[in-house]
């Protein structure tokens, strides 16, 4: 039997302690929240049967957990032997072993020591506000937001423009802080050329200066070749910003989009209203290829000193001869020809066969006599009559004469006029000599017309898709008088101005002309515009 | 819904006015085309972008205005105004933009305007939808008077469960004390606790009452009724969390990003104007 002394240790309304003291006789002391347990503990920390006090095999008072746990000193046990001043935590509760008096074996105190919080509160601690912190946690984004933004995105792009040192020592770096205010991709004409902005951005708030753009592009030609009507031309064009700028129709930062602008509307700036710009000129107003443009001009090259070059309307057709030196009926030269065999030598001749195509653009190379003319036609002449003929190299007229001077001395003349009527003359024009001139005639110089277009481009290549004769009339021609170039109408079959038509592709002021081609070119100028392949008139060699 | 609210204003004044701005907008855009295709820097993107940006203003001021008691034009018309003619705002911005983006401000200020466009719809969709709900999550109830009736049950539920075996007493016990209402930005917007101890509690509840004595069966019954009523009266508390911090959470986005891309936008211009 155990007899114990309990003293349970309440406190009152004053908040003071109050004992009760309880005589406790049983076998076993049950601690527990059942109410046959010898303590009863109704707290719900406390388990059914929780903790039992007995004696064990060494005749010594122990406190044995069942169900619920005892520490002491923190420590969690299974089995505590009691002994006087031990402090043990069951549950909530804290039994502290008290002097026994001399009538029981053992006496304890127990006090409730973590009293369950109010309900109510602890809910409420266990509840948040909704979204608590917001107008902080909004604050604080905002101004890391704009701060972040302010630095990257505008301080450090200025920094770089407005400090001079700044700006060179970022020089060589690949890019700077202003890249992220590039508003687009880059032509791949400029790829090498934008490690820095300032490279074209030469001054803060002002627009790309021409400068700029010269400061590599040093041949571009001008427009007009006066400078001052070229200046007073842009002034009047660009009435709003004053003058005319690379930029205007260079746009970068556009890519896929073409560098240069491919639209008319820069062009009928002027040329809708030419005469605002140069009241003296003799130009039209052109608006629209389709609608407004007037018909061609061929460009004839002219022998007379004071101008080099005649431009003749299409239209006057008594003018458009070519004087090129040469007989050449092209009809006698096109589809199924005779060749060198007689009639049993007839085939196929195509275009391609004397005029050869050159570069990408499909220009064509001039037309040699050794390269196609002698695949048909013999190298030698042969002259004179059937029984005293002469075979005399295809050469240069003084050393033909030299070979009839030293072959029949005497027949001299006659060979002569039969080389002016049937030899030479065959295929070349001939010209009197002058008075006290060694020879009795020359052969005119041969001078064919390689660029009809001057002014303007064409691309062969993009054509390629049509026959030669759709736009070159060279089937009936009998003479190499004949100018068999398409007029504006040709071109308007396939092509219409400003807006698509029907089955007629658009087609821009810039699908022809090219904006730097300067004017009132010297004929040089002219000629070297596009390297010799596109020269106006190149001169035949004979051999 | 009811009548008379922000979005049939005056007979969906803003919103007719709405559609013939980005009606005019299309039309403008499909009509002058400059030849290296639509920009921000043509004229047609200057005009759409002096008009975008003074919408910007316009639809920041608003933030100013719904804080004023006196101002010109009632709230609800500006707020009306404000969700239409943004959308609109969205629809000439991208316009502007020609299309082109990239990794540069000018897009970084198109992408700030879309977060405040898309969390104002969330905004709208949030104030059309929960309000209502919310009423009948709550009734007349209020959230401190849940919280008061669960705090009851708690009390009833442990002195139930203080006559019951360990196991159930244990479950009341960590129900009660463990189970929180809306802790956490992310639970208060899930509007559910993972794992709850109170759904726990009911759930072992009903498997848990077959050992008992006859005396302890009827008190498990009356102890599982309270806990499913204090399980409703959790979930109903979370609920209305749920639909308060919704009703504000989009506001985390479409402030600061509002104030981001004012700066933006500046930082645009001067950029544009800086650099021609």
């Amino acid at each position: 039997m155990i007899h114990c002394l309990l003293i349970k240790i309440t406190t009152n309304s004053r908040n003071l302690p109050v004992r009760s003291y309880h005589t406790l006789t049983a076998e076993e002391l049950t601690f527990g929240r059942a109410a046959e347990c010898s303590v009863h503990l109704p707290d719900p920390r406390i388990a059914m049967h929780h903790a039992v006090i007995k004696r064990m095999n060494d005749e010594q008072l122990h406190i044995v957990s069942i169900n619920g746990e005892l520490e002491v000193d923190g420590a969690i046990q299974q089995t505590i032997i009691l002994t006087q001043g031990q402090q043990i935590m069951i549950g909530p509760y804290q039994l502290t072993m008290e002097p026994a008096p001399p009538d029981v074996d053992i006496a304890a105190s127990l006090t409730l020591m973590h009293r369950l919080p109010d309900d109510f509160q602890d809910l409420k601690s266990r509840t948040h506000d909704p979204l608590p912190n917001a107008s902080s946690f909004k604050r604080k984004l905002s101004a890391w937001m704009a701060g972040l933004i302010t630095l990257i995105f505008l301080a450090l792009p200025l920094a770089q423009n407005l400090i001079p040192q700044l700006r060179t020592a970022m020089t060589d770096l690949p890019f700077g802080f202003d890249r992220v205010w590039s508003p687009g991709h880059f032509s791949n004409a400029h790829l090498r050329f934008i490690s820095q902005c300032s490279n074209c951005h030469q001054t803060l708030s002002r627009r790309v200066t021409d400068q700029a753009c010269l400061k590599c592009h040093t041949d571009t030609a001008p427009h007009i070749a006066d400078k001052n009507l070229e200046l007073r031309a842009f002034k009047t064009a660009r009435l709003s910003t004053g003058g005319m700028r690379c930029a205007q129709c260079h746009r970068e930062h556009k890519a896929p989009f073409s560098l240069a602008q491919q639209d008319n509307a820069n062009c009928i700036k002027c040329h809708g209203n030419i005469k605002t710009v140069n009241p003296n000129t003799t130009l039209k107003n052109i608006h629209d290829f389709d609608v407004d443009h007037p018909g061609f001009k061929l460009t004839f090259k002219n022998n007379t000193k004071d101008a080099n070059i005649e431009r003749i309307p299409q239209s006057d057709k008594a003018r458009l001869i070519e004087k090129s030196g040469i007989k050449f009926p092209h009809s006698q030269h096109v589809g199924l020809v005779q060749g060198p065999g007689g009639m049993w030598d007839v085939h196929e001749l195509p275009c391609s066969a004397c005029h050869h195509q050159d570069g990408k653009e499909m220009r064509f190379k001039p037309v040699s006599f050794k390269r196609d003319c002698l695949s048909c036609h013999s190298q030698q002449l042969v002259v004179g009559p059937p029984k005293a003929r002469l075979k005399i190299p295809h050469s240069e007229e003084n050393n033909v004469f030299n070979q009839l001077k030293v072959y029949a001395p005497k027949q001299q003349l006659q060979y002569s006029e039969n080389l002016k009527s049937d030899g030479c003359g065959y295929c070349h024009d001939i010209v009197d000599s002058k008075k006290g001139d060694a020879l009795p005639w020359h052969i005119a110089p041969v001078s064919i017309n390689q660029d009809w277009f001057s002014k303007a481009h064409f691309n062969h290549a993009s054509h390629r898709t049509h026959k030669c004769q759709s736009c070159h009339d060279v089937d009936h021609s009998e003479s190499s008088a004949d100018v068999a170039m398409p007029d504006r109408k040709s071109c308007l079959r396939c092509h219409s101005g400003n807006s698509q038509k029907y089955k007629r592709i658009p087609s821009t002021c810039m699908s022809c002309h090219d904006f730097h081609n300067s004017h009132t070119m010297s004929e040089n100028e002219v000629e070297n515009k596009s390297g010799n392949t596109k020269s106006i008139a190149t001169k035949v060699k004979p051999n | 819904m009811q009548r008379g609210n922000i979005f049939d204003y005056k007979n969906y004044l803003y919103f007719k006015l709405a559609v013939v701005m980005i009606l005019i907008a299309f039309a403008a855009f499909m009509v002058f085309e400059p030849a290296v295709g639509h920009y921000g820097g043509s004229w047609i993107g200057y005009g759409l972008g002096t008009i975008s940006a003074l919408m910007v203003l316009w639809m920041a001021w608003y933030g100013v205005r719904k804080r004023r008691y006196r101002s010109a034009g009632t709230t609800q018309g500006w707020l009306s105004a404000h969700i239409y003619l943004g959308t609109a705002l969205t629809v000439i911005v991208t316009l502007h933009s020609g299309f082109h983006f990239g990794f540069n401000i000018h897009t970084l200020a198109y992408g700030l305007l879309l977060v405040v466009v898309v969390s104002g719809f969330f905004g709208n969709y949030a104030y059309m939808i929960y309000p209502r709900q919310m009423t009948e999550n709550m009734g007349e109830d209020s959230l401190d008077g849940l919280l008061l009736r669960i705090a009851e049950a708690n009390k009833l539920a442990r002195q139930i469960a203080l006559l019951m075996p360990d196991d159930i007493n244990n479950i009341v016990t960590h129900a009660c004390q463990a189970t929180h209402i809306g802790v956490g930005i992310l639970e208060q917007l899930r509007g559910f606790q993972p794992n709850c101890p109170s759904a726990l509690a009911v759930q072992k509840l009903t498997t848990m009452g077959n050992h008992l004595s006859t005396e302890q069966r009827k008190l498990h019954r009356e102890l599982y009724s309270i806990m499913v009523r204090r399980q409703s009266l959790v979930k109903r508390a979370r609920q209305d969390l749920m639909y308060r911090s919704r009703l504000g959470f989009w506001l985390y986005f479409h402030v600061p990003f509002a104030i981001a891309l004012l700066v933006a936008m500046t930082a645009h211009i001067i950029a544009v104007f800086f650099y021609w």
